[in-house]
């Protein structure tokens, strides 16, 4: 599942780090299933079956996989650089109701429709990210506060223009509010007949070989991984760290708006107020577990998207609650981030330093 | 329209809203002012929520109830002590991860004990009884807002005092503030920083244990699934205004949820209940560009210092 970018004396320590993190979040999840009753093999296997079973199902999975990686690399390319942008729900809402504002109001011929709703979501995207990049480098106030609070401005923004859309008084319940369905040119073309697999997984994967290549092989990718690991050194060399910072924070949310847009236009077809709730923490929990590097987060993003399709399907089919699933995944993030390393070393100092206090007191 | 603003209604639901904030704004105050990047208190709170309600159901006492919350609220914050401070983990990485799991934990316990999704309401669940202070229910205005409320309001009100002090009044305090302002100053004159930090973050966890108990049991008696809706990160909010200033922190939770119970009152009257809602994280913002702003200015002409990049 992983590959990350690492110097082989290190991989032993990585692969047994990750393999360490899975089995206890696979323990705790065998814990969770025992305590609803259920049986652990067949809830196992029917997220198997679910993720991968047939066509139709691997057709759910690509429709899952294409959020994930998307919210995914968008995380990854922030955090390589140092940015903290929690903000990707808030972006992501952003883009989505962007793109169905211009389904909805601008006639397009078929040819440019999806495209330009598209790039409309993406900019929207942005545009959310541009305030906290520009307060962040002009006033010092920090992205990672201005992004979380900017998610729930988001939110409430769009569920209010969800309600213009349908007119102020057409409906209170801001719960199960919608936009009407946009028209079928707008949206993007179906890969597997009768499922959500749309073409948009190729522009996720897209943006994943396009980070990978970027940091590989250009130096605008090294220039950007410099921007994180130490700003001062990247302006000290030259980089025009305002700008590249900017950059990045922008590439983020534009990344974040594309991927509003295409669960609209790939799966929903209509906007409606609140409807990805959790995606864009799932995309920076993913980033967090590949170490933001792209190829990573490609994988992490596929298993990530196989398991909501299969728990989908294990909810539907057994009495396991899919929430199980989402349990595991977080408890799986939580073990990742553990520096058993560090925490080894530690304990080693602290018995030398016991022992060498025996001594003296010998 | 006065009445939408000022109306005594407003002002005391405003008051019953603004609790939980408070508990878990002042909690938060002491995790930050330790340097402790605390985001978590969404789960914290969700989590007391649950355990609240449950320790209701089961033993008929609210006051077990609020125990359960606060003792909830501890054993979240020590996991995140445990990972922050002993593993190594990024605090804001395990917050997130530990908001995400709360939500699901909670409804999967919730299933567990009741077989109910959504939300769960029983006779069993009983609220805290109302409290009459004889005088405050007799004064002119303040009496239809402060009088008859649960104990918990009360004790709220009175926390943003005591934790003040805490921070502000005593040698802990001093030496707490010491600990997030500079470590290494506070480690070279002998102060432990991890028992600081340590203290704090169970400070936190036992406040959001006494915020989260106030939802099912504050007046409710509901349990309803993901039932902090957002209030872990209003309370931050808060105490981010506030600069981890528990008096400031207070007032500011009092003017969100005023803000949250006049979205109800105007949207009767016409006024998108959405826009009213954003206020708070707009006021945050705000707050933050203006500190930002007077500190740029405080520079003066000296070259700005690069921002560092965390």
């Amino acid at each position: 599942m992983k590959k990350l970018p690492i110097q082989s004396k290190n991989f032993i320590y990585e692969a047994v780090k990750y393999l360490a993190a899975l089995s206890a979040a696979l323990l705790l999840g065998v814990l969770i299933i025992k305590l609803q009753g259920q049986d652990v093999a067949a809830a196992g296997k029917a997220v198997l079956f679910g993720a991968f079973g047939n066509i139709s199902r691997l057709g759910n999975t690509i429709r899952w996989v294409t959020p994930c990686l998307m919210t995914g690399i968008a995380a990854a390319v922030s955090f390589r650089s140092g940015i903290w942008n929690m903000g990707i729900g808030g972006q992501l809402y952003m883009g989505a109701f962007a793109a169905t504002a211009v389904a909805l109001y601008i006639p397009l011929p078929q040819t440019v429709a999806p495209i330009v709703c598209l790039i409309a979501a993406g900019a929207a995207g942005m545009a959310f990210a541009l305030i906290p990049a520009l307060l962040k480098r002009f006033l010092g106030v920090s992205e990672l506060i201005t992004t979380l609070m900017f998610n729930y401005i988001a939110t409430l923004l769009t569920t209010y223009f969800t309600k213009l859309v349908n007119g102020i008084s057409a409906n209170n319940n801001s719960k199960a509010m919608a936009t009407p369905l946009i028209d079928d040119r707008y949206r993007l073309t179906t890969l597997i007949p009768k499922t959500n697999a749309s073409t948009g997984i190729f522009i996720a994967i897209f943006f994943v070989v396009l980070m990978y290549l970027v940091y590989k092989y250009t130096i605008m990718g090294y220039e950007m991984r410099q921007v994180g690991s130490n700003i001062r050194f990247a302006r000290a060399g030259g980089v025009r760290t305002n700008r590249m910072y900017l950059m990045i924070f922008l590439l983020s949310g534009f990344i974040a708006g594309l991927a509003g847009g295409i669960e609209i236009l790939g799966v929903y077809g209509k906007f409606t107020a609140n409807f990805a709730s959790n995606i864009g923490w799932d995309g920076i929990m993913i980033a967090t577990i590949a170490a933001n590097s792209p190829i990573a987060t490609g994988f992490v993003g596929i298993l990530w998207g196989a398991l909501k399709s299969g728990s989908l399907y294990m909810e539907a089919l057994t009495e396991t609650n899919r929430l199980t699933v989402e349990v595991i995944q977080a408890a799986f993030v939580l073990f990742v981030t553990i520096d058993y390393r560090g925490f080894i070393n530690r304990l080693r100092e602290n018995r030398n330093r016991n022992a060498a206090k025996a001594v003296k007191g010998a | 329209m006065l009445d939408t603003f000022f109306g005594s209604a407003t002002l005391a639901a405003a008051l019953r809203l603004s609790i939980p904030l408070i508990f878990a704004a002042i909690g938060g105050c002491f995790s930050d002012r330790a340097g402790v990047f605390n985001i978590a208190l969404e789960c914290f709170m969700l989590c007391a929520a649950f355990f609240a309600a449950l320790g209701t159901f089961f033993t008929v006492n609210p006051y077990i109830g609020v125990l359960c919350g606060i003792v909830a609220g501890l054993v979240c914050s020590l996991i995140f002590g445990l990972f922050v401070f002993h593993l190594g983990s990024s605090a804001i990485v395990v917050s997130i991860a530990m908001n995400l799991s709360a939500w699901g934990l909670t409804t999967l316990l919730m299933m567990f004990f009741w077989g109910a999704r959504g939300s769960f309401v029983s006779e069993r669940l009983v609220s805290l009884p109302s409290v009459n202070i004889g005088i405050l229910n007799e004064l002119p205005v303040l009496g239809k807002i402060l009088g008859g409320q649960n104990i918990l309001v009360y004790i709220g009100i009175a926390a943003i005092f005591v934790m003040w002090f805490l921070m502000y009044k005593t040698p802990f305090g001093l030496r707490l503030r010491g600990v997030g302002m500079n470590q290494k100053a506070a480690q070279t004159i002998g102060i432990n920083t991890l028992k600081y930090k340590w203290t704090a973050n169970l400070i936190t966890g036992a406040l959001c244990g006494l915020g989260g108990a106030v939802l099912p049991i504050g007046g409710t008696s509901i349990f309803s699934e993901n039932m902090t809706a957002g209030r872990g990160f209003l309370a931050l909010a808060a105490l981010l205004v506030a600069k981890d200033n528990p008096l400031t922190a207070g007032l500011f939770c009092i003017l969100f949820a005023y803000t949250e119970a006049l979205a109800l009152g105007l949207q009767n009257i016409g006024i998108p209940s959405q826009l009213v809602e954003t206020m708070p994280y707009l006021t945050t913002i705000l707050v933050l560009v203006i500190a930002g702003i007077k500190q740029k200015l405080s520079q003066g002409h000296r070259r700005p210092k690069p921002a560092k990049a965390s």
